[in-house]
């Protein structure tokens, strides 16, 4: 196990840049999650880690060793491969033990460890398939019992859930997550799904542009983000974001002049000013016969534990989620109101949080 | 609707087979013309008009093969296994120092920036579209004086020119469609560039460099060239041998018949054997 520091790191593909200094410390057993949108540079800054792609400038430390220049097979980091990237031609067996049969570790120790993971994994009775003879979760299990197998310095994941489908991907995350609970090992996880990234780790990171956007606990990132991209990035359905002005008195957000929503807790340091205003869809109050500002009904998704709604107000389009069973159809009008300390406030230029 | 298509339907395949049929007909036509020829006495040979239906004799394959005893000189082909087995020197030869040379060429320009592997490719190509009679003077000049001319060295060499450019092609494709992670996988396992080419490229393309070796060999074998200039008594490949049923005095059609079909013998048993694989070799990139 390592820590695995990386500091103040580039790259650019020819002219154009695509991890533009990003600096992050990732301690001794931690799980951290890389994620954002596709194009990010989320992927780029894993295979510099694994060595598969040069670091045009900063630096990458692995323990207490600086691994820029340091071939991939010398990192002992190992990595599942979105496409899982098995030898097609060897079996699972094989597959599993082709690592430390290069390292010319003892036979009798090869087959413990491959025998060890194969058993983890539920793989123990396809050691003598080939990967085209397995399915997709078997070959994601294979995959990842290759890295487990090199008991490495840091695991590195690059989406490897990405290709499976919705029930196995949330079965497997759950076998990762325990994984690494019993394994402690340093883990990177690369994922563009927030919902793998917040229940997996340790510690989000939230990349976009080549930038860090925000890294932190996931329920930090989900409690106070850093700014409008995190907030609308991290949560599902995502943080309603509205531009408009706080009312002269403070107490009210002004999408126009003819449209207000009342404000929870009045706001006089913000008055007058044109903010980014956003609330989670959990924190917009719908009711009938209330209090509140008329909103109409347009689409109404019932999901069984919760309701989605999505309603629109002097124009705009804002979701809500509620675990009541309330009674609304389309078209019909209730009254919208924020839950007290929900509001979050951006501004609206730089998109940072106020 | 279902009722009026299929006429249509059963017309189609009709015309397709009739297609194949005349096609096949062209193909096989010459073979079969030669296979009967070889079979024929003098006489059915030079008949007019041709005879389809004969007494068919082995005279000619026991001539070609063996010799023969009553032609004081021992035969007009006595020699013909000895041209065989050059043929098969030279075309396994170049087929083998093909691979050793190719396989890591053709996993380089794969591998390897795509411009100038595409320009690299171009250049490997126009060795198989530029005419050997072209280069064949020059290259006549070169092996007298270098003392290649004559030997199995020189023509295994020389073979490189029609084998090295279909090996690094053929390779090439094959070697391309294997996805690049499967290779970061390996080389994070610990494998440097000799392994991944051995241990993982080589058994993956297993079926691409047995229909590159298949296509190479058929190619230099068939090859008349190189052996007509460049080599002599010792090395003259079978192609040559075909050629010594032209006599000073006549043209012995029925020897040069079952020449024919004896050199063509290892190319029908590779298609038999191989025709999976050569078809895939021979339409790389035709069909993705």
């Amino acid at each position: 196990m390592a820590s695995v520091v990386i500091d103040n790191v580039r790259k650019a593909f020819g002219q154009v840049e695509v991890i533009k200094g990003v600096s992050l410390d990732i301690a001794e057993g931690e799980f951290v999650a890389l994620v954002g949108p596709s194009g990010c540079g989320k992927s780029t800054l894993l295979r510099m880690i694994a060595g598969l792609e040069a670091v045009s400038d900063g630096e990458i430390r692995i323990g207490d060793r600086v691994v820029n220049d340091i071939e991939p097979k010398d990192r002992d980091v190992a990595m599942v491969f979105q496409s899982y990237a098995l030898y097609p031609h060897m079996t699972v067996a094989e597959n599993l033990s082709f690592a430390l049969r290069l390292k010319k570790t003892a036979r009798d120790k090869v087959d413990s460890r491959v025998d060890h993971a194969a058993r983890m994994l539920g793989l123990a009775d396809l050691l003598q398939r080939l990967p085209r003879q397995l399915s997709g979760g078997q070959r994601q299990r294979v995959a990842m019992g290759r890295a487990l197998v090199r008991n490495p310095q840091v695991f590195l994941f690059d989406e490897p859930l990405s290709n499976l489908d919705a029930k196995l991907r949330v079965q497997m995350r759950a076998e990762i997550k325990k994984l690494h609970q019993s394994l402690k090992v340093t883990t990177v996880y690369v994922t563009h799904d927030q919902m793998e990234a917040m229940t997996l780790a340790d510690r989000v990171v939230v990349l976009q542009g080549g930038v860090i956007e925000q890294a932190g606990r996931p329920l930090d990132l989900y409690d106070r983000p850093a700014n409008a991209f995190v907030a609308g990035f991290i949560g599902s359905p995502a943080m309603n974001l509205l531009s408009g002005r706080i009312s002269a008195d403070g107490a009210d957000f002004e999408f126009s002049p003819q449209t207000k929503l009342s404000l929870p807790e009045p706001l006089r340091p913000f008055a007058g000013r044109p903010v980014t205003l956003g609330v989670r869809p959990e924190h917009l109050n719908v009711a009938k016969d209330a209090k509140g500002a008329p909103a109409k009904a347009l689409v109404i998704e019932p999901t069984g534990a919760e309701t989605h709604a999505v309603l629109d107000l002097g124009g705009r389009e804002l979701t809500t989620v509620f675990r009541e069973r309330i009674p609304i159809a389309p078209g019909e009008i209730v009254a919208m109101s924020i839950a007290p300390g929900a509001v979050h406030l951006f501004d609206p230029a730089s998109g940072q949080r106020i | 609707m279902a009722a009026s298509l299929t006429p249509r339907k059963a017309l189609n395949t009709a015309l397709l087979t009739l297609g194949y049929a005349l096609l096949g007909a062209f193909v096989l036509f010459p073979i079969y013309w030669i296979f009967t020829m070889s079979l024929k006495e003098f006489g059915d040979i030079i008949a007019y008009p041709p005879r389809f239906s004969f007494v068919p004799t082995f005279e000619n394959y026991r001539e070609v093969l063996f010799g023969n005893e009553a032609d004081q000189a021992g035969g007009v082909m006595p020699d013909l296994l000895r041209f065989l087995r050059n043929s098969v020197i030279i075309s396994s030869g170049a087929v083998l120092l093909s691979v050793i040379l190719g396989l890591p060429a053709a996993y380089a320009l794969a591998r390897g920036e795509a411009k100038r592997a595409n320009r690299a490719r171009f250049t490997i190509l126009s060795f198989r579209f530029a005419p050997e009679l072209a280069i064949i003077l020059p290259l006549y000049a070169f092996y007298t004086r270098t003392g290649l001319y004559d030997s199995y060295v020189g023509m295994i060499l020389v073979h490189q020119l029609i084998t090295l450019p279909l090996m690094i092609l053929i390779l090439m494709s094959f070697i391309r469609d294997i996805p690049i992670e499967i290779e970061e996988a390996a080389r994070i396992d610990g494998a440097g560039p000799l392994t991944i080419l051995l241990q993982i490229i080589v058994p993956i393309a297993k079926p691409g460099l047995a229909s590159a070796m298949i296509i190479a060999f058929i190619f230099s074998w068939n090859n008349l060239i190189f052996g007509l200039v460049l080599a002599g008594g010792e090395t003259r490949p079978i192609t040559m041998g075909i050629l010594q049923a032209m006599t000073f005095d006549q043209i012995k059609w029925g020897l040069m018949a079952a020449a024919a079909m004896v050199s063509a013998v290892p190319g029908m048993i590779a298609s038999i054997l191989f025709q999976r694989q050569i078809t895939r070799g021979l339409t790389l990139g035709a069909v993705k």
